[in-house]
């Protein structure tokens, strides 16, 4: 019953970032929100659905799965976010200080 | 509530669905197709514990994989892309 209960809540949290996926106006916006709620939702899911499955074999797959998508998830954030930065033809929008182009202009 | 979770991800695999139709650039496409290899993961997961038999959670092991490799080939190619 427990583990049920977390995977929805894994599951509500994939949603919202879907939400913010195709709410948000901005690539880096998007991306954002993709990586960071869908990345714990995908722990939850997996640890509430460790708690219910019965056989060691079972729980160690779903683990793996989910410390892979902890790894690669950030980093492919990141790939993404330096690609739509560095190419010109993407409409990004930066509102704030952009610290990265400080940085290279006194490279 | 299991019923509630297969509702609520294939919810948020039509929306991400819809971020990969409506681009409009190709980092978006990325993004919906990342977003709908989690869902495909936490749907194995979900189905695995629906009916108490884990045969297809090394697949979801195997999408976690090959959606990073597709992600950072395809950023690598965005990126040097000269128009």
């Amino acid at each position: 019953m427990i583990g049920e209960a977390i995977v929805l809540l894994g599951a509500v949290l994939v949603l919202l970032s879907a939400i913010g996926v195709i709410r948000f106006g901005d690539v880096l916006s998007r991306m954002q929100s993709l990586t960071k709620a869908s990345t714990l939702g995908v722990v939850f899911v997996t640890i509430g659905s460790t708690i219910v499955l019965p056989t060691w074999n079972d729980d160690t797959s779903a683990m793996a799965a989910a410390v892979l998508q902890l790894l690669t998830l950030p980093i492919s954030a990141s790939l993404i976010a330096r690609a739509t930065y560095r190419a010109r033809n993407i409409e990004h929008q930066i509102d704030t200080v952009d610290e990265l182009a400080e940085a290279e202009g006194e490279a | 509530m299991i019923t509630a979770s297969y509702v609520v991800l294939l919810a948020a695999t039509a929306l991400f669905l819809g971020r990969l139709l409506r681009g409009p650039s190709l980092a978006d496409r990325v993004i919906g197709i990342d977003g709908m290899i989690v869902c495909a993961i936490c749907l194995l997961v979900v189905r695995a514990m629906d009916t108490g038999e884990g045969a297809f959670l090394p697949a979801a092991v195997v999408l976690a994989l090959v959606s990073f490799i597709s992600t950072s080939v395809v950023a690598r190619y965005i990126e040097g892309r000269d128009e």
